[in-house]
């Protein structure tokens, strides 16, 4: 575990390197930990795939020795194993509705060998975890995809994607909140609003929250 | 009110934009110089995170509707009813159908419009800014253009306007800017031919350059860092070494989280430095203070 400076006002905590389920847990796990400890000087929590970068106002030299103590308690209980912090978190469960009709499905099915309904079945099988937001408002990666849907990017992106649409690209998936460019695989789509800015909260999923895809005709 | 009679290519709403956020993907946003748009506001008796109007690339005119306040800053010229404005005295006070038309600085990508009353229009998610991309927050989400009108709040405090006079002086736009910068979250992972070469390289601002992100042109900044990182979250000033090595400086609405590594980030104070510059200006970095030595 490291500390490094993401600029002169926040700082990034490196829990690992590697995306898992496990690492995961214990970025959310510290960010609570973090949020709990009410740092008067915090602004924000960012938590990642292996990393938690904490934004603040005021002196940086304390709030790195606050942030080491908060990481030393979390590193101890992670070596003694009781880390409980699974328990703590809390973790909601979303259902989105899917129309598995994008534009993309048969070239998916062409590429995996699945036939399009064994595409829409193991998309929609797993429960997803929502490792982090960014891009855009509201654009949550869920992972993790059943290895056989795993496929490069489009080779030429879209220059633009209908908000809603229900997409895959490498080991992850994701609904696009607002209608950007993009180069994932179009599966189908969603009437769900994933970012609506005069909803509180705005976005509808957090990090650490998992998701289960519904088909619906 | 106030109309905007002739936009140029491209004016938003702008106050300090969102301090939270980052964690739903919300980027900070607001204004590309912050301290232009808060000492305008300033000037007008607004607090410095007032909404205005970020104006870049090109001339226009704004007709006020009805009397105020206002006050143009940075701008080459303000022809108020046809009548060269003296930059020494900024402070407009309009009357019902006073027009003033704004022609830019040759050295300068934005100005300033900021009005007596702060620009009303509503808040989302607490800020008054326009982010593009998501096509919300501003006026209706989206670039301003002609014949739009503009609500003016309510006058909270006296201004400034007749006692101090700014001069906005830059640099002759053929120099360099020098843009310090502190360590970024990889700087360590990158070797010694990387970080002199952030340091000790020319850079020139690039064509494709934006409100989300500045690209820099000049030599490639290669070492052994790995391309990709799981990504982390990043900050408006992070300067991101993509695959090809050509720096890219994250801008007010770029994205919260990226993957490219981060070599350096540009001191809060001077990312309005950078924003100001042109395409093809020349751009030097040099290490900052900082709490982490180079």
């Amino acid at each position: 575990m490291s500390i490094v400076p993401l600029g002169e006002s926040a700082w990034t905590v490196v829990l690992g390197d590697k995306v898992s389920r496990a690492l995961h847990q214990r970025v959310t796990g510290l960010a609570a930990r973090i949020e709990a400890a009410r740092l008067p000087e915090l602004v924000e929590i960012v938590p990642a795939y292996a990393t938690v970068t904490v934004f603040f106002e005021g002196n940086a030299e304390e709030m790195r020795r606050r942030l080491e103590a908060l990481c030393h308690h979390e590193r101890s209980e992670v070596l003694d194993g009781s880390h409980p912090e699974r328990s703590e978190v809390i973790s909601t469960l979303h259902t989105i509705p899917v129309r598995y009709d994008g534009p993309d499905l048969q070239e998916v099915a062409e590429q995996t060998g699945l036939s399009p309904d064994e595409v829409v079945h193991r998309h929609a099988q797993p429960e997803y975890l929502v490792y982090l937001l960014g891009f855009v408002p509201g654009f949550a990666y869920l992972g993790d995809l059943h290895p056989s849907l795993v496929l490069p990017r489009r080779p030429a992106p879209r220059t633009r994607v209908p908000a809603g649409s229900v997409a895959i690209a490498g080991a992850q998936t994701a609904v696009y909140p607002l209608a950007t460019p993009g180069g994932w695989h179009l599966l189908g789509s969603t009437s769900l609003e994933m970012f609506d800015p005069i909803r509180e909260p705005a976005a509808l999923l957090k990090a650490g929250d998992r998701v289960r895809f519904e088909p619906v005709s | 009110m106030i109309e905007i009679e002739k936009a140029p290519p491209f004016a938003t709403v702008q106050d300090f934009g969102w301090r939270t956020g980052r964690a739903m993907g919300l980027p900070r946003s607001g204004a590309m110089d912050p301290l232009m748009l808060g000492l305008a506001n300033s000037l007008v008796g607004n607090p410095a995170g007032a909404a205005g109007i970020e104006w870049a690339l090109g001339a226009g005119t704004i007709f006020a509707s009805e009397p105020c306040e206002l006050v143009i800053l940075g701008a080459g010229e303000v022809l108020v009813d046809g009548v060269s404005a003296d930059p020494a005295h900024p402070v407009v006070r309009a009357n019902a159908g006073t027009r003033l038309e704004i022609r830019p600085r040759p050295d300068h990508r934005f100005l300033y419009v900021a009005v007596r009353g702060g620009i009303d229009v509503p808040a989302v998610m607490e800020s008054r800014s326009t982010y593009l991309p998501g096509g919300f927050g501003g006026f209706e989400g989206r670039r301003l253009k002609s014949g739009d009108v503009l609500p003016v709040g309510p006058a909270l405090h006296s201004g400034l306007g007749g006692n101090v006079h700014p001069r906005i002086t830059a640099d002759p736009s053929d120099t360099d800017v020098t843009i310090r910068v502190s360590p970024g979250p990889q700087w360590e992972r990158f070797d010694e031919r990387a970080r002199e070469t952030l340091l000790e390289s020319r850079f020139t601002v690039s064509p494709s350059s934006d409100r989300m992100g500045y690209r820099l042109d000049g030599p490639a900044i290669t070492s052994g860092v790995t391309a990709t990182l799981p990504s982390e979250a990043a900050c408006p000033g992070a300067i991101q070494i993509p695959d090809g090595g050509q720096p890219i400086v994250i801008m007010p609405d770029g994205p919260t989280v990226g993957g490219y590594p981060k070599i350096a980030v540009v001191v809060a104070a001077d990312l309005r430095l950078l924003a100001q510059c042109l395409p093809g200006r020349g751009v030097r970095f040099s290490p900052g203070p900082s709490r982490t030595r180079f």
